[in-house]
């Protein structure tokens, strides 16, 4: 486990803690200032923290709760190891779902426990910006990290998206009153334009304001894309997307002209009717805006290292998401080793539920599969699906326990820094004993199975 | 008499069965079939585990009980007949190249991806992407049949460069979708979005759809060569009305967005 150097002064039984890193969304702010009362192992004060990360620290509170529970019953993590160890050597078809709320160095374990068991791995980006990287595998993406969108936009477009409620500092630290390089004026020198099937808290900070119909992003970015390329659109698309052909004229013209656009997408435009194809969509639009100037579209990641499993998971299989090993190498087919898919049709015979909780927003034809096969769960919290589980880890909390490495949004690593300590394990640690346990029952299962041929050769 | 598969016991998990395909089983002793690997999960298994064997061979498969989660049946065939009783899982006929599939009832999502000849018959419904490529390809099917007789799931012929796709039911959302060449015919309806990014090729349809803002009215005619078609479907088995034959179909041309060279055709009822 990688060590970053502590920022941090003590006085007393209070510490504070510079540089802390926030892992609640994926804007991964790493300028948090934390002022910890280490015998009352309590953050006080959370300073930089937006609405999201003070309710994520300063409600932080280490549970006391048994260490592990098998069956609903109190146990050791070396028993529950066990247990664990024995359902995935036994299983046929198992899956990891989850690794959003966790280190990158403990989704790199997962993704070798995974291909050594021959199972599928998949994250919680199936459930959230999945389709954007099933589009960018066909259409590719002009991108760009938010330091040089802060440095250089000048007309940022949120589309599906409600940033002052899901991601609160991504306008003041990075795209609409951040002071840039080329932006010095901050807003002045930016225009902001929303485009939202409703009136969110993010539509006051816009410049324009297009309300587009529930189900007609698609057509939307449709005509804008024809518009673009100056081909014929259908006046009747007006009344589709209930946007008016000058409109979109002249949102065409400010994407053309500008110096530097952004169009940052959400998951109103991802996990609407279309998915992929939007996503695909507005990323077309935004290579297609090159012909004019310089534009780039990137999606706004939800949670905190969502980003880092599809990194860790690309790097290591190379696919991001939804990967199988059933044949001893990497296959990658969304709809088909993606994990709502697998429990709905009833696939898994197996699962490992690593820092999420499927069992409280997945389908109930999902939830009611992963309650007939045994589930192992490793969370802080003591969460739906650890209710549903045969075996639930209770682990230590990563970027205020654990340190580590997760990605933010847009693709940068950042190093997470620790504030207290914790008497739980990592899930680093809980998964890297589960991959040593389990290495040994294939060995031993092997070696049985290459015994039993031999006798039946010899009878 | 042919070869006959019949399931012991339907699998608890997928089971993929890409040695399920005449080109395998070709030349083979029914000993040497029973020893064919398939692969339930990560554990490698043989035909013989799963299925009682009998019958001789001679180019043709009847694969019976409830195959649903066999994956990958007829995967790479290029000649014989494999004629599946029941309903089938994923993939079935993938890259497919000669000879014949059909299936009694059911099929699931994927079904002939990326095929460049023969022909699927699908009796019942079939599941998403039929005859697609996989995700980030970039031809889907370069020729041969899929006839659907039920109905069909989002993404028919998404990227198809040739053949022809055949849906007697009704249609999902992109029939069509990055269509590069080849004939797509739904007689039912179909969802949003057909004929998105669609190069050329050309989609039929014998109900009223939405078009994209990207498309443009072009004319309305009577083409000959959907005569032929729609003769051979029914001679397939399609519920082809007369009407349809001789009817006239109003003619829109897209996606301007791309080539603007694809036609989607409309019955003009």
């Amino acid at each position: 486990m990688m060590r970053v150097a502590e920022k941090a002064k003590s006085e007393g039984n209070i510490k504070i803690v510079e540089d802390a890193t926030c892992t609640f969304c994926g804007c991964l702010c790493d300028d948090m200032v934390l002022t910890v009362d280490v015998d009352a192992k309590k953050i006080t004060k959370a300073k930089n923290a937006c609405v999201l990360g003070k309710a994520l620290f300063l409600n932080y509170e280490e549970e006391d709760r048994p260490f592990a529970l098998i069956g609903g019953k109190e146990a050791t993590t070396a028993e529950a190891v066990e247990e664990a160890a024995q359902i995935l050597a036994n299983a046929r078809f198992p899956i990891i779902y989850g690794m959003s709320d966790t280190t990158c160095e403990t989704q790199r374990k997962a993704v070798g426990l995974m291909d050594m068991l021959g199972g599928t791995i998949d994250s919680t980006t199936s459930v959230c910006h999945g389709p954007t990287g099933m589009a960018l595998q066909g259409v590719g993406e002009s991108t760009a990290t938010l330091g040089e969108i802060k440095n250089r936009a000048d007309l940022v477009i949120y589309w599906g998206g409600n940033p002052a409620e899901s991601l609160p500092r991504h306008f003041a630290r990075y795209a609409v009153t951040a002071k840039g390089m080329y932006t010095p004026n901050r807003k002045k020198d930016r225009t902001i334009v929303n485009i939202d099937v409703r009136h969110t808290k993010s539509v006051p900070v816009a410049d324009i304001f297009i309300q587009v119909k529930p189900g007609a992003d698609f057509e939307l970015l449709w005509a804008l894309r024809a518009l673009v390329k100056n081909r014929h659109v259908d006046p009747n698309i007006e009344k589709k997307t209930g946007v008016s052909m000058k409109t979109m004229k002249d949102l065409v013209e400010r994407m053309k002209n500008c110096r530097y656009g952004v169009l940052f997408f959400g998951m109103g435009l991802t996990m609407t009717r279309g998915r992929h194809f939007n996503s695909a969509a507005i990323l077309s639009l935004g290579s297609d805006l090159n012909e004019y100037t310089h534009f780039i579209a990137t999606p706004m990641r939800g949670h905190g290292n969502v980003t880092g499993a599809d990194t860790v998971v690309a790097w290591q299989t190379g696919y991001p998401f939804g990967v199988n090993f059933s044949r001893g190498y990497p296959k990658f087919n969304p709809g088909e080793f993606t994990a709502t898919d697998m429990f709905v049709r009833g696939d898994a015979d197996a699962g490992l539920i690593l820092a999420s909780d499927p069992g409280s927003n997945f389908t109930q034809a999902a939830v009611d599969h992963m309650k007939k096969i045994p589930m192992i769960v490793l969370d802080p919290k003591y969460t739906h699906t650890a209710k549903l589980a045969r075996v639930a880890f209770t682990t230590a909390h990563y970027g205020i326990n654990v340190p580590g490495t997760a990605y933010r949004s847009d693709g940068v690593p950042i190093e997470l820094r620790t504030c207290l300590d914790s008497k739980y394990p990592s899930d680093e640690e809980v998964i890297t004993a589960i991959y040593r346990r389990v290495e040994q029952l294939l060995i031993a299962k092997k070696r049985s199975k290459g015994a039993n041929n031999k006798r039946q050769k010899a009878a | 008499m042919s070869l006959r598969l019949n399931l012991k016991k339907k699998p608890d998990v997928p089971v993929e069965a890409d040695s399920i395909c005449p080109d395998k089983m070709e030349g083979l002793s029914l000993k040497d079939i029973s020893a064919l690997p398939l692969h339930h999960g990560n554990e490698q298994i043989t035909v013989g585990d799963l299925f009682s064997i009998t019958g001789k061979v001679n180019g043709e498969i009847c694969l019976e009980g409830d195959t649903s989660r066999f994956k990958m049946v007829g995967a790479s065939m290029s000649k014989g007949r494999l004629l599946i009783k029941g309903s089938i899982g994923q993939h079935v006929g993938v890259a497919m190249s000669g000879g014949e599939i059909i299936v009694g009832k059911n099929a699931d999502n994927w079904v002939g991806p990326e095929m460049s000849g023969g022909r699927i018959t699908v009796k019942g419904n079939a599941g998403h992407m039929v005859g697609c490529a996989y995700r980030g390809g970039q031809v889907g099917v370069t020729g041969g049949e899929i006839i659907i007789h039920g109905n069909a799931g989002n993404e028919a012929g998404n990227t198809m460069r040739d053949g022809l796709i055949a849906v007697g039911g009704s249609c999902g959302d992109f029939t069509g979708i990055n269509m590069l060449a080849g004939t797509i015919i739904v007689l039912g309806e179909m969802g949003w979005r057909t004929g998105a990014a669609m190069k050329r090729g050309t989609i039929i349809s014998m109900q009223d759809t939405e078009m994209l803002p990207t498309f443009t009215y072009a004319c309305s005619y009577r083409p000959d060569f959907l005569r032929l078609y729609l003769r051979h479907l029914r001679k397939l088995g399609l519920p082809i009305e007369d009407a349809w034959i001789s009817g006239c179909y109003h003619r829109w041309s897209g996606d301007s967005i791309e080539l603007n060279r694809g036609e989607v055709l409309i019955l003009d009822r």
